[in-house]
């Protein structure tokens, strides 16, 4: 059931919020165990939410669509007096006594906050495997990674243990997860959604968007969180809208770029053969199909991790003295970040403005983008490296090649399944569209999953 | 080319000896892919950074 459905049954008084919510626990109790998706569950919270959800509906204060829906939070986000581990343990005794401005707004929203979900060590990672607290498991295969660093709320909301959740993205974070478990998840424009009460891994490339079961699920949750915050430096005074796509949709002479570099280069040919059906399902809606040449993306994610190595590595600074109790790959990171040149820190801060220019001129000729989220699908628990187009590459690099460039230029993209391997796994295409455009890319995403883009879902064991 | 081990010496960071090879090896490539790009930057382009001489009002 998505929260749409959810939402009808509730008001349709054929379920209620406590029975969504008592429902949402006891999958959780009975796969959580396996999945490990989930770090805390908040059942006293959740039950008591759920409750008042239930007699504000009764007596006629309905708060919109996310009314008595279970929801749950990447446990990077703070929600009063539950811990936040940041996924280490070094965050032991870490209780926060605010919540997030996006908890605050999902809350106001009417959602049932029902726990927090596992990640990869301070967001600063692809494969949820966790040194403290396991690896989160994928659902449709549990040798698998579900992505990172939201691999939990990614796991959560396939393995149908809750509706929705809310990741980080910085450098894919919140599109791995979804391409790797299939399914949808937003990555809005930089300061479209408040960082306020989030644990920081990279200032200027974090992004707080949500992960969920269809594109207008996902769409419902960015209206509740979207919008200026006074609390968050870097929040953006742009009018919010309606996300929600109509119902009918239409995606008739829209501009879709097909980019012919980069983004098909060195791809699972599962996956160029699913991102191509789509575009071709595109082309059949009446978009406008337009092949074109994107600027050096290597070169952007080159920008990126430099940025990012910086940043993360300033913001974490405070864990390096306690190093031996960070996960062997996440103190490489930091070290880097702590040799690199403050100068070179700059160079790359002023060569990101350049290529945000470059792209506002890609705008001009097409209104967005469509293009694979990951090269390949989930590798297997533990693989570090991935053959791909002849040769092999590193997993953490193949991962967050087609994604990272986005993060570093601000622009939103949306990341949702479009097919399913040889294998089985799940393969993610996301649209890519031009700052403060989130109502376009959901639209486009919308009109592609009205037309059969998607996949069944994840089947139980 | 940096010599990446000497700066990680010289920058007191205690980097374990048996870690270096793991942080250099990064730095080197990434290093190689960026200095070009440096290269090409022109006095007239500012740096993506954030700063505000007035804090916002609430």
């Amino acid at each position: 059931m998505t929260i749409r459905e959810a939402a009808d049954a509730l008001r349709a008084h054929r379920v209620s919020a406590s029975d969504l919510t008592a429902s949402a626990l006891t999958r959780i109790e009975r796969l959580n165990p396996a999945s490990n998706a989930f770090l805390s569950v908040t059942v006293d919270r959740a039950r008591e939410r759920a409750r008042q959800a239930d007699a504000e509906l009764a007596n006629g204060r309905d708060r919109g669509p996310l009314h008595g829906i279970p929801i749950a939070l990447k446990d990077i986000m703070h929600m009063r007096g539950i811990p936040t581990t940041g996924g280490s343990k070094l965050n032991a005794g870490l209780v926060p006594e605010s919540d997030a401005t996006v908890v605050e707004r999902l809350e106001s929203a009417g959602a049932v906050i029902v726990g927090k979900t596992n990640l990869h060590e301070f967001a600063y990672g692809i494969t949820s495997a966790n040194p403290h607290f396991g690896a989160v498991r994928n659902p449709w295969d549990a040798e698998r990674s579900p992505g990172g660093s939201s691999g939990g709320s990614g796991a959560a909301v396939a393995a149908g243990l809750i509706y929705g959740a809310l990741g980080t993205d910085t450098g894919g974070s919140i599109r791995i997860p979804a391409a790797f478990c299939g399914v949808v998840g937003l990555k809005p424009t930089y300061g479209r959604v408040s960082r306020h009460g989030v644990l920081p891994l990279a200032w200027s490339l974090d992004h707080v968007g949500p992960l969920a079961r269809s594109v207008r699920d996902a769409a419902l949750m960015f209206n509740a969180i979207a919008g200026f915050d006074p609390r968050d430096e870097t929040s953006s005074r742009h009018p919010t809208v309606d996300f929600v796509p109509d119902e009918d949709c239409s995606i008739r002479g829209l501009r879709i770029g097909f980019p012919e570099n980069f983004y098909f280069e060195h791809l699972d040919s599962s996956v160029e053969s699913a991102v191509r059906g789509a575009i071709a399902r595109a082309a059949s809606l009446g978009a406008v199909i337009r092949p074109i040449r994107v600027p050096d993306m290597d070169a952007l994610n080159t920008i990126g991790r430099m940025v990012q190595i910086a940043e993360a590595s300033a913001a974490l600074e405070p864990y390096m003295d306690r190093r031996e109790s960070i996960g062997a790959d996440v103190v490489a990171l930091l070290d880097q970040g702590r040799l690199i040149a403050a100068t070179d820190y700059i160079q790359a801060q002023r060569l990101r403005r350049q290529f945000q220019r470059d792209f506002e001129r890609l705008w001009t000729e097409v209104d967005c983008l469509i293009a694979p989220t990951t090269p390949m699908t989930a590798p297997r628990i533990g693989e570090t490296s991935v053959r791909l187009g002849g040769s092999d590459h590193e997993v953490r690099l193949a991962a967050t090649r087609l994604v990272r460039g986005v993060n570093v230029l601000g622009i939103p993209a949306l990341s949702l399944p479009c097919g399913l391997s040889g294998s089985g796994m799940p393969i993610g295409l996301q649209i890519i569209g031009a700052a403060m455009q989130e109502a376009l890319i959901l639209r486009v995403g919308a009109a592609l999953e009205d037309s059969g883009v998607g996949i069944p879902p994840c089947p139980e064991e | 080319m940096k010599d990446w081990c000497a700066i990680a010496r010289a920058s007191g960071f205690k980097i374990p000896a048996e870690e270096l090879p793991r942080v250099v090896f990064t730095l080197e490539t990434l290093d190689a892919a960026f200095r070009p790009l440096a290269e090409r930057l022109t006095p007239e382009m500012e740096p993506a950074l954030l700063f505000r001489a007035e804090e916002e009002s609430e």
